[in-house]
């Protein structure tokens, strides 16, 4: 329910209550609570992972390679001798990092496509095309083939799967701007004199963050299976490093000898991904229950 | 335990094929007939002979084509197409005799216009045609006679002509008028062409009037008598490894060109399957750029040669079919050294710091360029931990193989490069100085590099070129030109159902046979 | 209808010639090209530039592009630089495969999406709405690739009930092809139906919400009856929408798909196209592509006119 013009312009003292009881109903749903919960501890043990794992997951020992699990490999050895628990946890940080600059990017180039093509109504018509063209690539087929021009490197990774979940953003924030452009609180602080840039920014953008969010999230996990595929395709993040995708794809030539080097990260990717997917439907349910994707 | 596994040492010893003497038909066992399955890594980029070098090319072509002169089982040059030569006193003019009678597959006959032709084409658009830079000129001097002529004495023209790298292969006059990749497959081999998908399989059937060659009563490497016992051969592109044992293990295919270590001792457990350790295959190989500071420092290359421990790099990257040889040549050629081996596999941190503070390097991050073949991400990166140890900072940069060779064959973007060099040791000594001649392969021109090849190629007597072979071996050493990591093989899958099935350069598939 | 159609595909030409000129920037900033996929490392550099030569690979961008544009309009995609035919022969070999995989995926995964969602709506709230959600979630959380590995190692290594890749031609042996297509497929649908479900039971709870659903429960209807009548049909505009998403989904997911099983469709086509530099596959596989993708969202809008006669065909 739209406030007094005042209010949303001046101050944030009355909103600071709303925030609370906000925050107390997102942690009160189930799907929050659970995927982000899921969430925050991938992302601790991401963040510890330094003092976590026991072993460096770049040292390789070469007497000591494809070893099933054991007590001193809780999920084995890789073919370079590698412990896969502490590659797969390293492997999280390199993906949640990805994941995470994917979501960024993503978040800043759709809002700013988007949120202009929804507002200025004569930027409208070819951003729209400009990105029904874009989206007409199979997305997958748009990150491998940017990845495997740019070469392979984190930022290209980055760069490829953010062309790929751009448009899609784009189009949700410009969905969202046109129905708030039109509400009452625009008009009156157009009445009120504000300019157009910043009513732009300040009014609309705040409130239609609600879908962003949400989709942001599942962009996160789109992100990471997607650096996945890249990986498996062979034009992922190189190597040494570990990313979840990357381990997968080297243990895939040892799939029968030594399946644990491929099923840990992807139970891994599975974990992050799901956490992830039920937190973006707790937030759909709290923020925006008439959403639809 | 390797109770079924077979051990071939390639172009060493003749393997006795048993079953087939010249004209006999086999003895009991099995029977005639069946369809054979090989899978392999690549596609073929072309199967026009002429322009391609690809092992995955020759793999096909070698069955469709035939050249004049080839490689017998230890890589020998040996009359095929041709029946003889004559070669002049002062070594300029070599006179061909034709074999009489040899079928094209399109039912004509192989003649001295035809060879002339593919010499011809092949000095045109040939993938390595510099192996015929030193012709002059090809004259058809008879219906069956071709004469050769030099510009300069070349010790080494037969085994240029023999070349199975991309095989000067003898396709009819016809065909040879027509540019890069625009003939149809029409060659004099025991097989002939039947369909090309190139992202998944290519088809050859028997070739039902191929012309024996009489003057052999065996197989003898890709040379000898060719008989095709079986009715066809498919050659399948599975990329991935998992899913090539995978075919072998529901029945789909015969036979896998290539298996990793731990699968290769998993299917060598199984009754139903023969596992073929062929080894030495190839070099591991890491190139320097001699046109980027600090790769063009010596001391800097002596530092990162001492620091490998070529242990660690062959066992993770070949596991189980590898050898610890610095020889750059594989121990079983007549021409084997051990020149300043006493400079392989130094693997001493302390002897490498002491080279690396002598050296020009300066603590800047380095780059390494690597195609997305496993065996060479892992040899990359196993050095680049190494180096790491000795405070090199090296960073790799992985793509696919189009934009790494074409990366590494200029002076700019690269300082390390790896990959293998598998033709090169088996063809024998000049074709392993030729690529570091003329600076190709480090992107600086090596004039003792340069004179040891020129000296090679024109030195006629075999001991005095195993000499000058030795002298190549230490400046290689002494200057840490690039470093041999070690040899490695290929482990070679097939069903017990495929019989006498002997591993060479390609996987030959005359001469076997199909327990169906 | 018809002028819709008309006008809906003369406003993709625009798009079109967007795709095919982003297909030609991503070429430009490429670095190699198929030369040296022919030739191994030992080639020397005159060697490469020869064959480049041959190939017709050494004109300036500027001119490769205006003439495949030339030969684009008058119905020629060009030949593939390594695959020894015409870049719309290859492409129409494949299109059947990725075609047929991504057609029964699709199918699949909407009845059974239907099906499932259908089922956790009425039971809204109740515990087999929790577990088919449940069930949904997992489903749509499993990255495709690596199902499609852990299928083969059980199915095809460990029990040796299903080949481990490649492909059967339905003319050849229906029974080869249905091997062949049954793990892919499987993969393939399983994240599907997770989306599809979920849509399906917000819609249907939606619809089930309504005034005339619960005047025809009070009309005694039977509530089955009810649900398949007059609530499936309502719900299904949301469904369609999701179904045209999915569609362009599918086809990316196929992509992934024929690269685990060795399918030789038209993504593993593309894919080994951007990988050894065989431009004209590239563009003409892309276009083909964005086309399939349009047409699919152009049946999509179709239908919605078929099914609702209240939407208005703008």
């Amino acid at each position: 329910m739209p406030e007094i013009p005042t209010d949303a312009i001046e101050g944030l003292a009355p909103q600071r209550a709303r925030l609370a009881a906000f925050l107390k109903r997102l942690i009160a749903n189930r799907s929050v609570a659970l995927g982000g919960g899921l969430v925050l501890f991938v992302i601790a043990l991401a963040l510890l992972a330094p003092w976590v794992t026991p072993y460096n997951p770049l040292e390789s020992s070469f007497r000591e390679r494809l070893l099933p699990p054991s007590a001193a490999h809780l999920f084995g050895t890789d073919h370079f001798g590698r412990d896969v628990l502490t590659r797969v946890i390293y492997g999280g940080r390199l993906s949640l990092e990805i994941g995470f600059l994917v979501v960024l990017a993503t978040g800043v180039f759709g809002t700013l496509i988007g949120g202009c093509a929804g507002y200025f109504r004569s930027l409208d018509n070819p951003a729209m095309r400009l990105m029904d063209a874009w989206m007409s690539f199979p997305a997958i087929l748009l990150a491998i083939a940017v990845s495997a021009t740019l070469g392979s490197s984190v930022t290209n990774v980055v760069i490829a799967l953010s062309l790929a979940t751009i448009p899609h953003t784009a189009r949700i924030v410009r969905a969202s701007v046109l129905v708030v452009r039109e509400m009452e609180y625009v008009e009156a602080a157009r009445a009120l004199g504000a300019r157009d840039t910043r009513i732009l920014f300040v009014h609309v953008l705040l409130n239609s963050t609600a879908p962003l969010i949400v989709r942001l999230t599942y962009v996160f996990a789109i992100a990471i299976l997607a650096e996945a595929v890249l990986s498996f395709i062979g034009v992922g993040p190189p190597p040494p490093a570990p990313s979840f995708g990357n381990i997968i794809a080297n243990g895939r030539d040892f799939m029968v000898e030594a399946p644990w080097v491929t099923i840990f990260p992807g139970v891994a990717i599975f974990v992050v991904v799901l956490g992830l997917n039920l937190l973006g439907d707790g937030l759909r349910d709290v923020l925006d229950p008439r959403m639809r994707i | 335990m390797k109770t079924r596994i077979l051990q071939i040492a390639l172009a060493g010893g003749l393997m006795a094929s048993g079953l087939m003497a010249a004209g006999l038909p086999a003895a009991v066992q099995a029977q005639d007939g069946g369809d054979v399955v090989i899978a392999q890594l690549q596609a073929p980029p072309s199967l026009d002979p002429h322009v391609t070098s690809a092992q995955a090319a020759r793999n096909v072509n070698l069955h469709m084509y035939e050249t004049l002169y080839a490689r017998d089982e230890n890589a020998a040059p040996v009359p095929d197409l041709a029946q003889g030569v004559e070669i002049s006193e002062d070594g300029l003019t070599y006179v061909f005799t034709l074999r009489e009678g040899v079928n094209f597959h399109d039912g004509s006959q192989m003649h001295a216009d035809d060879v002339v032709a593919s010499l011809n084409r092949y000095r045109e658009i040939g993938a390595s045609s510099t192996l015929l830079s030193a012709i002059s000129s090809v004259e058809e001097t008879g219906e069956y006679e071709v004469t050769v002529t030099l510009s300069e004495v070349q010790s080494t023209f037969l085994d240029n002509l023999s070349s199975p790298r991309a095989p000067i292969a003898i396709i009819p006059a016809e065909q040879a008028a027509l540019g890069a990749n625009e003939i149809e497959f029409i060659g004099t081999g025991p097989f002939r062409f039947v369909e090309f998908q190139p992202d998944s399989f290519v088809r050859l059937e028997r070739f039902d009037d191929y012309t024996l060659n009489t003057n052999y009563s065996e197989r003898d490497g890709l040379a000898g008598y060719k008989e095709v016992f079986i009715d066809s051969v498919t050659f399948r592109f599975i990329t991935e490894s998992g899913s090539r044992v995978a075919g072998l293990e529901t029945g789909e295919i015969h036979l896998l060109e290539t298996v990793d270590g731990p699968s290769a001792q998993r299917l060598a457990e199984d009754d139903q399957y023969v596992v073929y350790d062929v080894l030495p295959f190839a070099f591991q190989v890491i190139k320097f750029n001699h046109a980027q500071s600090p790769t063009d420092d010596v001391e800097f290359r002596r530092a990162v040669a001492a620091a490998l421990d070529m242990e660690e790099i062959m066992a993770i990257s070949h596991p189980d079919i590898y050898e610890i040889d610095g020889g750059w040549l594989f121990t079983n050629s007549a021409f084997y050294s051990d020149a300043a081996l006493d400079l392989y596999n130094i693997a001493d941190l302390e002897v490498a710091r002491q080279h690396l503070e002598n050296s020009s390097y300066d603590g800047e991050t380095l780059t390494f360029i690597v195609d997305n073949g496993r065996a060479n991400v892992d040899t990359a990166t196993i050095v680049q931990q190494r180096l790491a140890a000795i405070g090199v900072n090296v960073e790799l940069s992985v793509a696919d193989w189009p934009t790494v060779s074409q990366i590494g064959f200029t002076p700019d973007g690269w300082h390390f490069w790896t990959h293998g060099f598998g033709i090169e040791p088996f063809e024998g000594p000049a074709s392993v100085i030729a690529p570091w001649v003329d600076g190709v392969s480090m992107q600086a021109d090596d004039p003792e590099i340069n004179r040891l090849y020129n000296e090679l190629t024109t030195e006629m007597d075999a001991d005095a070129r195993a000499e000058i072979f030795a002298e190549f071996q230490a400046y290689m050493y002494e200057n840490a030109v690039a470093i041999k990591a070690g040899n490695y093989g290929l482990f070679q899958v097939s069903t017990t159902a495929l019989e006498n099935f002997v591993p060479f350069r390609i996987p030959r598939m005359w001469g076997v046979r199909l327990n169906q | 209808m018809w002028s819709f159609v008309l006008r809906r595909l003369i406003s993709s030409i625009p798009v079109l010639i967007l795709v095919s000129l982003m297909t030609f920037g991503l070429i430009w900033l490429v670095p190699g090209d198929p030369a040296s996929v022919f030739l191994d490392a030992s080639a020397t550099p005159e060697q490469v530039a020869n064959l480049r030569r041959e190939l017709g690979l050494d004109q300036p961008l500027w001119t490769q592009m205006l003439s495949w544009y030339e030969r684009v309009l008058s119905g020629d995609l060009g030949e593939s630089i390594l695959l020894n035919r015409s870049v719309a022969a290859a492409i129409l070999e494949r299109l059947p495969i990725t075609l047929s995989l991504a057609a029964i995926a699709l199918v699949l995964a909407v009845i059974f999406g239907i099906l499932l969602g259908s089922l956790a709506a009425v039971n809204h709230g109740g515990w087999g709405d929790q577990s088919i959600m449940t069930v949904a979630l997992l489903g749509l959380s499993i990255p495709d690739f690596w199902l499609g590995l852990v299928l083969i190692v059980v199915f095809a290594v460990q029990l040796g009930w299903l080949p481990s890749g490649g492909f059967v031609a339905i003319t050849e042996d229906f029974g080869g092809w249905a091997m062949s297509m049954a793990l892919p497929a499987f993969t393939l649908t399983i994240t599907q139906i997770g989306f599809i479900a979920r849509m399906t039971r917000s819609s249907m709870l939606d619809v089930l919400r309504q005034d005339y659903v619960r005047t025809a429960d009070a009309k005694g209807l039977g509530h089955g009856f009810v649900v398949m009548r007059h609530a499936l049909p309502n719900a299904m505009m949301p469904i369609l929408t999701v179904t045209g998403v999915i569609a362009g989904g599918l086809l990316g997911g196929a992509v992934v798909v024929e690269q685990v099983f060795a399918l030789p469709g038209v993504g593993r086509l593309i894919i080994g196209a951007i990988l050894s530099r065989d431009f004209p596959v590239i563009q003409g596989g892309l276009l083909m592509l964005a086309v399939i993708y349009l047409l699919v969202n152009l049946i999509v809008d179709m239908l919605y006119a078929v099914i609702d006669p209240r939407v208005r065909l703008a």
